[in-house]
């Protein structure tokens, strides 16, 4: 047996002892609250959307060594678009129709849940939630389904949203207290919007609410579809979400005004659903941007003044930073060419010019159709103060006539450029206090650390860990196939671990064991210290 | 041509071509024959579709794959949907009689445009074929005003004032010439096509100027390029990279005026510039 994996069973040993208080039987509200150092119980990691690891042990001074412990291949097709999820040294993530439980500390498979086929849209999953002993996952077709986490048996399942109609699912479901929030996608056809509060333990709606009014309604924008997880404050007890794009898409005549609550971050009281605050990134959207990207909460001093914020780096090009108590705009700033606004009102909305909607001979438009940047995670860095997103300048054409109709995307859209750039917006200015290029459009997320990193990917397939303070390369390895998830960081037998996919295939990495000479020396004074 | 320093090409736009999306949407409406077709579909672009005959029930088989697989990007109806392009108005949907361009599209992917491979069988890309074959052959049948963008959509500009704008403001003959090298462009491109052709040319290459740190020197027009590793094909077709710790290279990017441009044209611009070279025949 050679050193390291001696090493390994022996610290292993010692870590099953010290990690016993996190039992995935007992994943409970403080856990999910407070995530100990070798968990990521929920989508974001913490409620807080900041996508922000307190791991030191990888930082700027080694990560030059960072090296491959396992990877993990899932031989389906399709890109992992999917947050892991770490509870007990087990990771839980998934593909379309597909979930994983595999060994944190090996990369072996525990079980594979391949859900029954479906006609429905497999554009992506992007992870299970867990309360319990319970892995909540939603089905392409969008029903949600608990699966035993210890087997991936299904245990219950339910209808959340008819994809007979067209809607379709992605999310990881948001849990707070005792409740399973969820939402649906769909935006080819006109479709009510909403989330909607599940019983853990028995499937049953709790409430819903409803961000458009019904489809009999005339003359009013559809959908607003909530796709993507929110965040919540436990000490406001508000959860925030944004809400996607209103239909019919790009003809915004049928439906004259604001078209609330599309395009919209939404504070909600989590156990009534009763809607308590809300701002409106892009009034009467024409261009399919959805506001759906993380509200990413955090407090710091803003003109002087301790405030509790809510951040979004929008699709539609815009950056905000909210007061989250009350939903007051305090910045609105862009963050990469933007052309269709007349400027910004007194409440920090962008105002949208006319002249910018759609038409039949087409107008440019900036950005394009996928935004500025989308599902992807940003992530904010507490210590610099920079909220970091991996961005797409961009131009295309848009174009609607009456024969493209009121139904669904109504109208067509036609991407001329783009390319990716990790930035780095200071939130107290809006100011990108630097750049990064990642060739074209990039799919990574984004993570920081306390180590002083950035860990993200650019649009060549490579992994990069950059330095936070200044955007400079530190580290990257290539993939081998499009990085389109969001990276994560975590503790096991006392050793840091990065998290990223690429096409794929799960890669967990971390700096290798000292070589045997230097650890033989070190270990009676470890012992000791122990 | 412009020449840039390693230094700069690491910190500038990556000008390869980026996701490009084409896409606009049809309606099922009132059959015609062939001979009846509007001049403005796919047809008159190129030589009549020769579709192999395929049995409804692949076709049906094949409508539940591209709903799952296919439809996000290409629409329901394969008329278009968020980021891929209308496949009824795809030329090389109208080439393809068995399924051997498709075919070759699905395994392979577009990665340059941001369309991943597919790994299926035989039969389920026999599937998926029949069903874009018979999306195609519904959407050319059609009369009347069809959804999407159609060529003559796109005569609302004015050609004297896009000539003017073509050799002044907008520093086109900078580059370009229309007795040169857009000579009969019209001939060759059209409608919208012609009109995303001409705001960015995708299609263009950066040609480059590499110089090794031994003091060799090589040029080519880039193939690969990323933070790293910079890789160029010569005019014999071999292909070489580098770290790019490891060298010094000069990017031309000609393409790079076309996004510049992107930032000053009006509307009005646009389709004044695409009036003129309409007339570009």
């Amino acid at each position: 047996m050679n050193w390291k994996k001696s090493a390994r069973v022996l610290t292993l040993a010692v870590a099953a002892t010290a990690t016993m208080g996190l039992n995935a039987q007992n994943v409970d509200s403080a856990i999910l609250r407070n995530p100990p150092p070798d968990s990521w119980p929920g989508y974001h990691g913490d409620y807080s959307g900041r996508r922000h690891s307190a791991l030191t042990e990888i930082n700027t001074r080694n990560v030059s060594g960072l090296t491959l412990e396992w990877a993990f291949q899932t031989q389906q097709n399709g890109v992992l678009k999917a947050t892991p999820i770490l509870v007990d040294g087990i990771l839980y993530f998934t593909l379309p129709d597909h979930v994983w439980a595999i060994d944190a500390r090996s990369g072996h498979q525990l079980w594979h849940y391949a859900a029954p086929q479906t006609k429905a849209f497999h554009i992506g999953q992007r992870g299970v939630s867990i309360l319990k002993d319970k892995l909540y996952y939603m089905t392409s077709d969008a029903h949600l389904q608990a699966l035993d986490a210890k087997t991936g048996n299904v245990l219950w399942d339910v209808e959340v949203a008819d994809s007979k109609k067209g809607q379709w699912a992605t999310m990881s479901p948001l849990i707070v207290g005792n409740h399973v929030l969820v939402g649906a996608s769909g935006d080819f056809d006109n479709l009510q919007g909403f989330l909607r509060a599940v019983d853990p333990d028995t499937g049953k709606t709790q409430w819903t609410f409803y961000s458009t009014p019904t489809v009999d309604t005339p003359r009013v924008a559809y959908s607003g579809n909530m796709w993507m997880t929110g965040t919540y404050d436990p000490d406001l007890n508000l959860i925030y979400f944004g809400t996607g794009n209103p239909s019919p898409v790009l003809n915004g005549k049928v439906r004259p005004g604001d078209n609330l609550y599309t395009c919209t971050i939404l504070a909600l009281d989590p156990e009534t659903g009763k809607l308590v605050w809300h701002f409106q990134p892009s009034p009467h959207d024409t261009h399919d941007w959805d506001a759906v990207e993380i509200p990413v909460l955090a407090d710091g001093v803003f003109d002087g003044k301790p405030r509790k914020m809510l951040m979004q780096a929008s699709r539609n090009g815009y950056f905000f930073v909210i007061d989250r108590t009350n939903g007051k705009n305090l910045l609105t700033t862009t963050f990469g060419p933007v052309n269709w606004t007349k400027g910004v009102d007194k409440d920090g909305r962008p105002i949208p010019n006319p002249d910018k909607e759609p038409a039949p001979d087409g107008r440019l438009i900036a950005p394009d159709e996928g935004g500025m940047t989308n599902y992807r995670s940003p992530s904010f860095d507490p210590k610099t103060g920079l909220f970091i997103v991996s961005a797409s300048p961009s131009y295309s054409l848009y174009f609607n006539k009456p024969a493209d109709g009121a139904y669904g995307w109504a109208g067509a859209d036609y991407g001329l450029w783009s390319k990716g750039v990790l930035d780095a917006i200071d939130y107290k200015t809006g100011k990108i206090r630097w750049s990064h290029e990642l060739g074209q459009r990039a799919g990574s997320g984004v993570l920081t650390t306390e180590g002083g990193l950035t860990f993200t990917g650019d649009s060549a397939g490579n992994f990069l860990a950059l330095d936070t303070a200044t955007g400079k390369t530190l580290w990257h390895a290539g993939a081998g196939g499009q990085i389109a998830s969001s990276p994560i960081s975590y503790e096991l037998d006392g050793h840091q671990y990065i998290l990223t996919s690429g096409g794929n295939v799960m890669f967990a990495w971390r700096l290798p064991d000292a070589p045997a000479a230097t650890a033989a020396k070190r270990t009676p004074t470890a012992a000791t210290t122990k | 041509m412009r020449l840039r320093s390693r230094d700069i090409l690491l910190t500038a736009a990556v000008a390869a071509p980026a996701m490009l999306f084409t896409f606009s949407r049809m309606t099922a409406q009132a059959p015609r024959t062939p001979a009846q077709r509007p001049s403005w579909t796919v047809g008159s672009q190129g030589p009549l579709p020769e579709h192999a005959k395929f049995t409804p029930q692949q076709a049906e088989n094949g409508g539940a794959l591209f709903i799952q697989n296919c439809a996000f990007c290409h629409g329901k109806d394969a008329g278009g949907g968020e980021t891929g392009p209308d496949l009824t108005r795809s030329k090389l949907v109208t080439g393809d009689k068995n399924g051997e361009a498709i075919g070759a599209v699905i395994r392979n992917g577009r990665l340059d445009k941001g369309m991943p491979r597919f790994s299926l069988s035989d039969t389920e890309i026999l599937n998926l074929v029949a069903f874009i074959h018979a999306q195609q052959d519904a959407s050319l049948s059609q009369s009347g005003n069809r959804r999407g963008v159609d060529e003559s959509d796109l005569h609302t500009g004015n050609a004297e004032a896009g000539k003017k704008y073509f050799e002044g403001p907008g520093g086109c003959t900078q580059c370009h010439s229309a007795t040169g090298d857009l000579a009969g462009i019209a001939s060759k491109f059209s409608g919208l096509r012609l009109e995303m052709q001409m705001l960015y040319p995708r299609d263009a290459k950066t040609k480059a100027t590499v110089k090794t740190k031994s003091g060799q020197t090589f040029t080519g027009t880039v193939e690969y390029e990323d933070e790293f590793t910079l890789g160029i094909r010569d005019s014999s077709g071999i292909y070489r990279s580098w770290p790019m710790t490891a060298i010094t290279a000069k990017l031309d990017k000609p393409v790079e005026a076309h996004v510049t441009a992107m930032s000053k044209y009006t509307d009005d611009d646009i389709h004044n510039v695409l009036a003129y070279i309409q007339t570009l025949k």
